[in-house]
């Protein structure tokens, strides 16, 4: 009960947060320099033709209505119509989500994968070579620049040595699972599993230095995190208890330490994964990745609120969940935070 | 052309017009000049555009071509702009293919040839399309797309000469009305045949706003005020003579079928296509790819490639990856830090041609210091701007000294650029009684070729001059670009770095817009001789 109630506080806050966001957004565009019908309209529109095309787009009515109409449409699912490219901004907002996410996710699995377990090596080896390896490796992760460290993996490992592909995406991971759970007439179709794997050896080819790019600073920063966490952890009086009952050191390190340790870093991995949603925009630039940063980016150069707002809207609602997300796992990892 | 040949030039062609033009321009060129020449001005603020009787001495423009070089002389004279350059389109393409760039910046993979390996060609450019359908967009990768599997009326070869497109004959019937004769035998790709009536349409698509949708591209035709069928054939009507009629259709209007837009949804038109083209559309995936194939139907030659890919990818740093890695074979916009690595790669070259695009820093004329004429040409006299195409374009440019480019109907041969003279400079500002000025240049960031680091580089060439200083601010283009159309010259910055293209080969095209009176994105306004001249061209024959 006190974790259901925990969650429906967390869910009411998330909804007025994501309210704030919509509204902020459709505020920001009545203080931001630049006319859409700039945009739009032919070169030499006289102010007759202007005006109509701000009626079309809505533009002339008052902000209050304005904002009213675009409350209603959101309620309905509706983001409005992209003002040059003349579709449902919801329809393009959200064939962005597949990539940023896919893109996000594989960022925080080589971060988790690698930093975790360097963390706690370096931790449990302090004054080591492995320590000041990992500790070097943290400095320069987290000093590295990501759009740097993504073109000199371009230029190293795709141009000279050919090893991975320097940029796109031709298939998405859910196109790739679709090749194993396809319903044809409501009928299940047999696996596809060549294509499957095919499709899955390309998906990773391709997001393998987007997801290294990206998650290096990660890396380093969570690597950091255990490192710090652990120590302060194996000093603490139950880890002395566990030792002198015996325990193997390998238990009291995985299980009782680290465990411990991974209430701060879970926070951290929420918090981060919403900011890899959202940023990482110079990284899809330079791997021609179509996720939502860029289209956030090509959006604002020509005032394509809709564009503008819908993305923002959902990289907000993305970045609340992930959060809810985490609060949940925190409240499981230390039930304490519940109550 | 090197900076002594453009002296020699604007001597010769001065000493020629005499008169006080001559004193004007030749003061600009000779070291012993700075005594009071535009006195029009008399540094009170005015541009004073009676400074003249500069056409008193002139012979009389008689044909449409005299009067857009008289205009050029008078703008060349009166400096509305700091004339910096027309920039070159830079593309890094595998040796496999063979092509020849067009000067109009436009891809027409029909004119690919690939001379080793598989049959199918990637292109990799900035961005993708804005949508597909060939009237509601007006940007240079949006044209790329469409062009593939749209026709136009007429069409243009790589030199940008009017060629025949699905019109195979045209005249001019009278002021105002011009008919094409259709192609017999064209197809679209869904099988129909090509009736006048689809080529009416398109035009009426694009020209009335009551016609489907307000089409961004009205300006493109512009004079043109409908299309009617009348005898099998399509007439044109204009207001007035217009005389690039012929030369705006060879640039623009796709034709489209009547029967399968009016069926569509705005969101279907804008993810097929349904041309007559040498190419039609196999996948379409937005902001990422659009794959094609040769339209066996085509009535012209059909294309030797089997399979023609375009993609994008915004960072110039990853097209030239994926051009040197083998992924793609062309690309667009290669910067010039970047020519020598696709230079040197055997499997690569580069292939670069004068574009239709003139890059200049536009000066209000009636904001002080811009107001004075003899300040804009001191400025024009402290750029160095063969130092600007040479280090920081790496040559892939060629100054001007006049808004229109050579090739251009109008384009004045006698012109050269303005030479650098800073002493020059200096004694004109002295005498537009502007000296001690503060200015500042305001420049997109990113939008044109090395765009920041002209203005960087114009900016500190100014602030050398001993009596004015310069400095810049950089701009997102969306919002300076908004201010400078929205047709109010009070929200226009007094100075700022533009680019500005116009692939109708036309003097007119850049000149009417930009520097005169009705120009809708004007910066100068108030040259009743430039508006006459322009004025009378639009009414007499001649165009590209």
């Amino acid at each position: 009960m006190a974790l259901g109630r925990f969650l429906l506080k967390r869910g009411i806050q998330g909804v007025l947060v994501v309210w704030g966001v919509v509204t902020a957004v459709f505020l920001l565009r009545f203080i931001t320099p630049g006319d859409p019908v700039t945009f739009v309209a032919p070169l030499d529109a006289g102010a007759e033709l202007r005006a109509q095309i701000a009626s079309e787009l809505g533009l002339d009515q008052p902000l209050y209505v304005q904002y009213a109409d675009y409350i209603a449409g959101l309620l309905q699912g509706n983001m409005g119509y992209s003002y040059l490219r003349g579709t449902e901004a919801s329809t393009i907002v959200l064939a962005r989500v597949p990539a940023t996410g896919e893109r996000a996710v594989a960022a925080t699995v080589v971060a988790t994968v690698i930093a975790i377990p360097l963390g706690v090596i370096s931790a449990t080896r302090r004054r080591d070579p492995a320590d000041y390896g990992a500790t070097l490796f943290s400095l320069v992760g987290i000093s590295t620049p990501n759009f740097w460290l993504g073109i000199m993996l371009i230029l190293v490992l795709s141009v000279q040595f050919d090893l991975f592909p320097t940029s796109r995406r031709p298939i998405g991971l859910f196109e790739t699972l679709a090749f194993l759970v396809t319903i044809e007439n409501g009928i299940a179709a047999p696996m596809n599993v060549d294509a499957f794997l095919n499709g899955l050896w390309t998906w990773l080819w391709h997001i393998a230095l987007p997801a290294v790019t990206l998650g290096t600073y990660f890396t380093a920063l969570v690597t950091r995190l255990t490192r710090s966490g652990m120590v302060e952890e194996l000093g603490q009086p139950y880890v002395r208890a566990a030792r002198a009952k015996g325990l193997p050191e390998s238990l009291i390190q995985y299980k009782h330490a680290l465990q411990n340790t991974l209430i701060p870093i879970v926070t951290v991995l929420g918090l981060q994964l919403g900011t890899l949603i959202g940023g990482a925009v110079i990284t899809e630039a330079v791997f021609a990745w179509p996720g939502l940063g860029t289209l956030v980016i090509n959006a604002i150069n020509v005032r394509d609120w809709p564009l503008i707002q819908g993305s923002l809207i959902v990289i907000g609602t993305g970045f609340v969940l992930i959060n809810i997300f985490v609060d949940t796992l925190y409240a499981y990892l230390n039930p304490r935070v519940v109550h | 052309m090197s900076r002594d040949d453009s002296d020699v030039n604007r001597r010769t062609y001065l000493k020629y017009v005499g008169g006080t033009a001559a004193a004007v321009g030749l003061a600009g060129c000779s070291d012993d000049s700075g005594d009071g020449e535009d006195t029009g001005d008399g540094g009170d603020g005015s541009d004073g555009s009676d400074d003249g009787g500069d056409e008193e001495q002139l012979p009389e423009p008689e044909s449409r071509k005299e009067h857009l070089e008289r205009a050029n002389l008078r703008l060349n004279e009166r400096a509305p702009w700091i004339f910096l350059n027309r920039q070159y389109s830079v593309y890094g393409i595998a040796s496999r293919l063979d092509w020849d760039a067009r000067r109009d910046e436009r891809i027409e993979a029909q004119a690919i040839s690939v001379t080793d390996g598989e049959p199918s060609v990637t292109i990799t450019q900035s961005s993708m399309d804005s949508g597909l359908d060939p009237h509601d967009h007006r940007e240079t990768p949006t044209d790329n797309i469409v062009v593939q599997a749209h026709d136009g009326v007429l069409g243009r070869n790589a030199d940008g000469d009017i060629a025949d497109g699905l019109a195979t004959d045209y005249e001019r019937l009278e002021e105002g009305r011009v008919r094409f004769e259709i192609r017999d035998g064209v197809t679209f790709h869904n099988g129909d045949k090509l009736r006048p009536s689809d080529i009416a349409y398109s035009v009426n698509r694009v020209v009335d706003e009551d016609v489907g949708i307000t089409s961004p591209q009205n300006d493109q035709l512009a004079g043109v005020t409908g299309a009617e069928v009348v005898d099998g054939g399509v007439e044109i009507t204009s207001d007035g003579i217009n005389p690039i009629v012929f030369s705006l259709f060879a640039s623009y209007c796709k034709v489209v079928q009547q029967d399968w837009i009016e069926s569509r949804e705005s969101s279907e038109i804008n993810s097929d296509m349904n041309g007559t083209g040498p190419f039609q559309v196999v996948e379409y995936e937005q902001d990422v790819k659009i794959v094609y194939e040769p339209y066996a139907d085509y009535w012209g030659n059909v294309p030797d490639i089997e399979e023609l890919t375009i993609r994008s990818a915004s960072e110039s740093s990853t097209r030239v990856s994926q051009l040197l890695a083998g992924e793609t074979d062309l690309i667009v916009n290669l910067p010039p830090q970047e020519v020598s690595r696709v230079r040197d790669e055997d499997a690569t070259e580069v292939t670069a041609v004068p574009s239709t695009r003139v890059v200049f820093n536009a000066m209000r004329y009636d904001v002080e210091p811009f107001s004075s004429a003899e300040f804009r040409q001191a400025l024009n006299y402290a750029i160095d701007v063969d130092s600007i195409i040479e280090n920081i374009l790496q040559g892939f440019a060629d100054a001007t000294g006049q808004p229109t480019l050579e090739g251009f109907v109008g384009y004045n041969g006698d012109l050269g650029p303005y030479p650098q003279d800073v002493e020059q400079a200096e004694q004109l500002v002295e005498d537009s009684g502007h000296a001690g000025a503060e200015i500042t240049l305001e420049t997109p960031v990113g939008r044109y070729l090395r765009d920041v680091e002209m203005a960087q580089a114009v900016a500190s060439q100014i602030d050398e001059l001993s009596n004015v200083s310069c400095e810049i601010d950089q701009r997102d283009f969306a919002s300076l670009a908004g201010e400078v159309t929205s047709g109010n010259i009070e929200n226009m910055p007094h100075f700022y770095l533009l680019g500005w293209g116009n692939t109708t080969f036309d003097a007119s095209q850049t000149i009417i817009p930009l520097l005169t009176s009705g120009g809708a994105l004007s910066s100068y306004r108030e040259d009743e001789d430039v508006n006459e001249l322009m004025s009378e061209s639009q009414s007499l024959p001649g165009g590209n």
